[in-house]
């Protein structure tokens, strides 16, 4: 659906390119991760692919067609949630998604959605008085309008309380079950984790891994058990190879023997993988 | 260019005026005016109505555009604005076309207040062609937007637009003055003069009242003015406020 070949781009006053030739493709009904620290592109990735930042070198193409062949109406199309609140703060939330509702041919069906995320009994409220996180479930609502076929999404679980952020993932699942294909990105890997079909590892402008979150798992996970138990009042701890695990004596053995406090697969997490990859550590700012 | 969704536009930004109330402001400008005519002896109409329309026109035309800039550069909303189907020349058209329609209606305002100080008398004598006037009005505000437009392009808040706003009409507004009170006279500079687009609007607002024959007076200088005003303001329009929006979007939208 989204196909983006050695896209390199330089702001007008940095002396060097923030995008070093990355390549990636996102497939129809797709969800797909950008992952990655605080400056490494994201962003900027994603205003190059909505068509705001435009002397970009490469080619993208979105359905098949250049994105530069494309005109106004590419965002009937698309559906975008910034980072930051985009609204008029002395307007009413409803006066805000009117006001954009109109602006495209498809509407969605927005007491739905307001309703969905909490927000419909604070239609009436003015958008400055919302608290952060109320401003960016707005910004999903407003993404939402125009019932897009793929949506891009920018930080959208930051700054959301558990609840709302699990409202919002279950949100985006249920929009690419309906057909959507999603472009997200995040610097809180466990966050998105097991919302992505595939993810991409961006580190200073370039991508080092692009795959499904299993198998990435799979590709640098331990496969270990760990192992903790009881003795003489202590907590003991081992670990045991994953193959052959039914048949090892000494597991089977203390399994048997030993009151078990805790038993974990070597699961490792995406952000473990990251720092595997890229060698660079995730700094979890908010 | 899409009129149903450029109507959208146009309504959005009038009610975005009167929601951070840019309107209340007007309403307290024509209230202001209207006690300081009341104050003042009742001979000036001739020179200083005309006066007060031109500050109107130009001077508050790009601070009302100044200051919706800033509202919206502080608020972001014109990152999302992009990701709209809606188009640069719609979008810069429409705040255009808003500012115009609330700066006519502020002057006119205006108008209402001296009437009220009873310094017009509507039934015997209008003192002026509403008609000629509201044209000079129009244009002028439309021109002096798109300059004020322009000029947020290039300036990092509403404060440091304002500074730049003032030096430039303090500084084109003296000729201007000078040639009212008369302290400069002579066909040559009258004439000469229109160059700067702050008396070719003040020009065009004298012209449509009426003499002290209680005539229209139109000369040569008038339609040069109004041509001028006109031709300055496609010119801006389309090859400085259009192209150029784009890119002041995009830092908008900036980190
Ligand atoms: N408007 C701009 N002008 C110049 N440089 C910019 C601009 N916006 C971003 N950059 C630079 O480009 C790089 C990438 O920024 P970007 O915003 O894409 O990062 P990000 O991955 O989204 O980070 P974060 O997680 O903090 O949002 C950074 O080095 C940043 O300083
Ligand atoms: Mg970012």
């Amino acid at each position: 659906m989204f196909k983006v070949e050695d896209l390199r781009y330089k702001y007008p006053k940095n002396p060097s390119d923030v995008i070093n030739g990355i390549s990636f493709e996102i497939a129809k009904g797709e969800i797909f991760g950008f992952l990655g620290p605080s400056g490494a592109g994201k962003s900027t990735t994603q205003k190059i692919m909505i068509k705001i930042l435009e002397d970009f070198r490469g080619t993208i193409s979105y359905n098949g067609k250049d994105i530069r062949e494309y005109g106004d109406d590419f965002y009937e199309d698309i559906g975008v949630s910034f980072e930051m609140p985009i609204h008029f703060s002395k307007m009413t939330a409803m006066e805000n998604i009117e006001f954009f509702l109109k602006l495209y041919k498809r509407n969605a069906d927005v007491e739905k959605l307001m309703r969905r995320v909490g927000l419909w009994e604070h239609k009436d409220m003015m958008v400055g008085e919302f608290s952060k996180g109320m401003k960016i479930r707005l910004n999903i609502v407003r993404a939402l309008l125009n019932e897009p076929h793929m949506l891009f999404l920018d930080e959208p679980t930051n700054g959301l309380d558990p609840t709302n952020a699990q409202i919002l993932k279950d949100m985006i699942r249920e929009f690419r079950e309906a057909g959507g294909t999603v472009f997200i990105t995040s610097h809180i890997m466990a966050d998105i984790d097991q919302l992505c079909d595939r993810v991409a590892f961006i580190v200073e402008g370039e991508i080092k891994e692009v795959d499904s979150p299993r198998n990435l798992k799979i590709k640098y996970g331990k496969r270990t058990m760990t192992l903790e138990y009881k003795e003489n009042g202590e907590t003991v701890r081992e670990e045991f190879p994953m193959d052959g695990i039914g048949q090892n004596e000494t597991f089977l053995n203390l399994l048997q023997t030993k009151e078990i406090e805790t038993l974990h697969s070597g699961e490792t997490t995406l952000e473990d993988i990251f720092i595997r990859v890229t060698g660079v550590q995730l700094r979890d700012e908010q | 260019m899409n009129s149903k969704r450029l109507w959208i536009l146009i309504v959005g930004e009038l009610s975005r005026l009167n929601k951070y109330g840019v309107f209340s402001i007007s309403i307290l400008v024509a209230f202001i005016w209207g006690v300081v005519l009341f104050l003042i002896s009742d001979s000036v109409l001739g020179t200083f109505l005309p006066f007060v329309l031109f500050i109107d026109a130009t001077m508050m035309s790009v601070m009302y555009i100044g200051a919706e800039m800033h509202f919206e550069k502080t608020e972001s909303t014109i990152s999302t604005m992009l990701v709209t189907p809606v188009s640069n020349a719609e979008m810069v058209l429409s705040k255009v076309l808003g500012n115009t329609i609330h700066n006519l209606i502020s002057s006119l305002l205006i108008v209402a207040a001296f009437y009220i100080a009873g310094q017009l008398d509507f039934i015997n004598e209008l003192g002026f062609s509403l008609i000629l006037v509201i044209l000079g009005i129009v244009l002028s505000t439309a021109t002096f937007t798109i300059l004020g437009l322009v000029l947020s392009y290039y300036h990092k808040d509403f404060t440091d637009l304002l500074v730049s706003m003032f030096v430039i009409i303090f500084v084109l507004m003296i000729p201007a003055v000078l040639l009212m009170f008369g302290v400069i006279k002579g066909d040559f500079w009258e004439t000469f003069m229109l160059v700067n687009p702050m008396q070719a609007v003040l020009e065009v607002i004298q012209g449509g009242f009426y003499n002290a024959a209680g005539e229209l007076d139109l000369d040569y200088r008038y339609f040069l003015s109004l041509g001028y005003i006109l031709v300055g303001g496609i010119v801006l329009y389309f090859f400085w406020a259009i192209p150029k929006f784009q890119d002041y979007a995009v830092r908008q939208s900036g980190v």
